[in-house]
């Protein structure tokens, strides 16, 4: 008897448990003018100054404009803030005309003063409204000697000298304009109460929650066509992939190459791509012995079936790379031939190392790499993992190290690898951004300095230099086909891949393009109607 | 009883400084610096030392300690989180621990009640089917991983809402962050069953642990309790079955059960790092976790804090719990 009411009972309780869990939740009753765009992690401030966080900069580019920007499909820079714009005194002067009758999201209105305001508060030290800011995008604008206004809307710049980057450098979100009333207002507060031109305004913003935007009706191009944009951070991957299955988010983004393949082709799903202006690749610390020796970074390029590799960790989504320049943007090395897989060659060049210093096969080596997925490699174990086993083929003993990415950088930076897997996106679609800031010997340094190789060539050095203050597009091409044939024949790193750009998105938005910059632009997006 | 509870107290402090000062120092160690963390390929090496200089943090680790403890006793202020520069330790700390605190909750309700019936079945029909099957079920409760019972959760019910507290684009923003008691207090129905929705598979997945371990310890505190005399007495004098278990052995073994009960909610209130990571559980534990690999000392040492200080809040709760349920424990401080 009183087992049958202990079993009732029991039965029950399991009964009203997966009761709860039971049944459809089915979308969400939403708005049709709502977009809900789902991402890794939250934003960590909203004042672009005092950020690096892609995450951030998603939610940037929809509440501030700069004053030169992409085209909405192309990476040709036209005007956005600056209507107009004349270069004088050989590249060391340019001067901006503003659009007129801009506002910013506080009612104030934009005018030279407020530009001058914003490039004051991003390149001096003791301007009396950074507030703390961090400014790590600082080293891209110091070629920039003095901002004035020349009237109401008109802005000089005067340069340190010509600079070949000052105008893509004005497209990157650190350039965002912020209304000065509102940095004023808000000091160290600004960072959650932004105020710029963008399209969307911040209408709330719940900490690992939601972040909700509002569409901008006096925005300078004409009201956006949505009515709300919420970003949503959920850090695991599968549940995104499965909100968006649901429903329950519109957009998702830098999923796995094995989630994204299991959404493609089911219905309601749309899978965007773009060749990615990244690179991902293998850096050699020149400075360690055996990798000093030519040979021996030469063996290693060899051992690498690059095709291969892009086939098992990025289920086919990348194109090889011979340089750190992507293919998708101007100044890639065209005529650059890539080194063959050739594991015998390798094995012939390490016998000849062994033989000229007396060392013993098979080398032993370590090989750093992060545990996070990044956007230029989303599978890093299993690279590390296969780039192990081709150099154990031709007598390369490899122990994988892995570390926090956060870490992972410090690391390489401080030169405690001997092999390492690194990668760049870039920051202004300029190969200054890849071919300076990765291999240039000013950048050797052990607290956050990029050339993780400690590649030292004072040719390549000048080349980038000389690449830096010409403006002609002909001869910098020129400039960087020389720099990155030395870098080639030098081989610092060992440049594996340039990822694709994919993001699942539900088929009722509309409008919504992945821009070659990755940049998350959703003035033109829209939901379609009766398909939800 | 009023110098046991000074003693206790005393102690608990005691616990509570040395718990801070060990996390303080051991963040520090790390060989992690914050400012690359935040910025990673994008820190400005020169003006890395200056960052960590104008922090403090290039300072002697037990001078920081010092002047940590002092800003904590003067002004309770925790500090702010470098990784987040608009967000203060307190208000990181104020949005996390509601979450924490409602999935604990709802992890124990699930957990206790059912934990308690089933190790009471398996005491008083021991040895038989329903023994064997609470037994069996509280041994795979232990075993299973949570990340993994969460995975298969998810996939079972994979219409079930995950990621969020509420739905992205519900019109309610939530004051404390105890979102489903709020949205009830509000009286909005629909927000609050949602808000469950988003909870529940969440809850389940960390009941499991506590769950099991509450059923074995009922089960060992109720063989031990059914076996003694008082029981055969009371039996003996007429009781029903149930009656007795219920009013006489039940009562019995609860210090035990309450002890182990209480021990669970400590741990789940401190974070599950592990549910709260595969359900994107915006809680305590990532929080932490998060904080430590960033290096965000603030977060680390604030955290660490109100942890430590929930943690033995809570025991020291559970030592006046037992002296109220249990007089030979009152008795014998007082004597001594």
């Amino acid at each position: 008897m009183y087992l049958r009411i202990f079993c009732g009972v029991l039965c029950g309780a399991a009964g009203l448990v997966l009761a709860g869990c039971g049944g459809s939740a089915g979308p969400p009753a939403t708005n049709s003018r709502t977009l809900i765009y789902s991402r890794g992690t939250d934003a960590d401030t909203l004042d672009p100054l005092d950020t690096s966080l892609g995450e951030t900069v998603a939610v940037l580019v929809n509440l501030y404009d700069t004053l030169v920007t992409y085209d909405d499909r192309t990476l040709d820079l036209v005007p956005s803030l600056a209507e107009s714009w004349e270069m004088g005194d050989e590249g060391r002067t340019w001067t901006f005309r503003l659009r007129p009758g801009v506002l910013f999201h506080d009612g104030t209105t934009l005018d030279a003063e407020a530009v001058v305001f914003n490039f004051r508060r991003l390149l001096e030290d003791d301007f009396p409204h950074g507030y703390g800011a961090q400014r790590p995008y600082l080293p891209n604008f110091e070629m920039i000697e003095s901002v004035e206004a020349v009237g109401p809307l008109e802005v000089r710049f005067r340069l340190k000298a010509p600079s070949a980057v000052f105008l893509n450098n004005l497209a990157m979100f650190p350039a965002s304009i912020v209304s000065p009333s509102a940095v004023r207002t808000h000091q160290e507060a600004l960072g959650v109460n932004p105020a710029g031109t963008g399209p969307f305004r911040l209408d709330a913003w719940e900490r690992d929650q939601r972040i909700v935007l509002r569409a901008f009706d006096d925005h300078w191009r004409g009201r956006p066509q949505l009515d709300r944009v919420i970003f949503i951070p959920v850090a695991e991957n599968s549940i995104r992939a499965q909100q968006l299955v649901r429903g329950e988010a519109h957009i998702t983004d830098n999923l796995p190459p094995a989630e994204l393949d299991a959404l493609e082709g089911q219905s309601g799903l749309v899978i965007q791509e773009q060749q990615g202006l990244n690179v991902g690749y293998l850096t050699m610390q020149m400075e360690r012995p055996p990798l000093d020796h030519l040979k021996v970074r030469l063996a290693i390029w060899h051992a690498i079936d690059k095709q291969r590799l892009i086939d098992v960790a990025y289920s086919g989504h990348g194109q090889t790379s011979v340089s750190l320049v992507p293919p998708a943007m101007w100044g890639h090395a065209e005529g650059l031939q890539d080194r063959q897989y050739d594991p015998q060659r390798s094995r012939e060049l390490l016998a000849e190392v062994a033989a000229e210093r007396n060392l013993t096969l098979p080398l032993r080596m370590n090989l750093f790499f992060m545990e996070q997925p990044r956007p230029y490699m989303q599978q890093p174990r299993q690279i590390a993992v296969f780039l192990r086993d081709a150099l154990q083929q031709v007598g390369i003993e490899v122990k994988l190290v892995p570390n926090d990415y956060r870490q992972h950088f410090q690391r390489l930076s401080a030169g405690e690898h001997d092999l390492g897997l690194a990668g760049w996106t870039t920051d202004n679609v300029d190969p200054d951004n890849f071919l300076f800031s990765l291999l240039d010997k000013s950048n050797i340094n052990d607290h956050g300095g990029n050339n993780l190789s400690r590649y030292a060539s004072e040719e390549v050095h000048q080349l980038l230099l000389e690449a830096q203050r010409e403006t002609d597009r002909g001869r910098r091409e020129q400039l960087y086909r020389q720099a990155q044939q030395r870098i080639f024949d030098d081989a610092p790193i060992v440049p594996l891949v340039h990822t694709d750009v994919r993001i699942a998105q539900r088929a009722e938005v509309q409008g919504y393009y992945l821009h070659p910059s990755s940049l998350v632009r959703l003035r033109q997006a829209s939901i379609g109607s009766g398909t939800r | 009883m009023i110098g046991f509870l000074a003693r206790r107290l005393l102690l608990s402090l005691l616990t509570l400084l040395v718990a801070v000062s060990l996390v303080f120092v051991a963040v520090r160690l790390l060989p992690n610096n914050p400012v690359l963390a935040r910025f990673g390929q994008h820190a400005v090496p020169d003006r890395v030392a200056d960052e960590m200089h104008k922090q403090g943090w290039d300072q002697p680790v037990l001078v920081q300690l010092g002047r940590f403890l002092r800003q904590v006793l003067t002004s309770g202020d925790l500090g702010k989180s470098f990784i987040r520069p608009t967000e203060s330790v307190a208000q990181g700390l104020s949005r996390k621990l509601p979450a924490t605190i409602e999935l604990a909750l709802a992890a124990l309700l699930v957990a206790v009640p059912l934990g308690i019936a089933a190790g009471s079945a398996a005491a008083v029909w021991r040895n038989g089917w329903p023994d064997l099957i609470c037994m069996s079920g509280s041994l795979l409760g232990v075993s299973v991983p949570v990340f993994f019972l969460g995975i298969c959760l998810m996939s079972v019910f994979s219409q079930m809402p995950t990621g969020l507290r509420l739905p992205a684009t519900a019109d309610f923003q939530s004051r404390t962050g105890f979102v489903v008691v709020e949205t009830l207090l509000a009286g909005r129905l629909d927000l609050f069953l949602a808000a469950l929705k988003h909870l529940c598979l969440p809850a389940l997945a960390l009941s499991s642990i506590p769950m099991a371990i509450i059923a074995r310890v009922t089960r060992n505190s109720m063989l031990q309790a059914l076996a003694a005399d008082y029981i055969r007495t009371a039996r003996a004098k007429g009781g029903s079955r149930w009656g007795v278990v219920l009013g006489h052995a039940l009562p019995n073994a609860a210090v035990e059960v309450s002890n182990i009960a209480g021990f669970q909610a400590g741990m789940l209130l401190s974070g599950a790092v592990l549910t709260e990571t595969v359900f994107s559980w915006p809680g305590m534990g990532r929080y932490l976790v998060e904080g430590v690999k960033d290096s965000d000392y603030a977060v680390v040492q604030g955290g660490a804090l109100v942890v430590a200080a929930m943690f033995i809040g809570l025991n020291l709760l559970l030592d006046l719990l037992h002296a109220w349920l249990d007089p030979r424990i009152r008795l014998l401080h007082s004597s001594s």
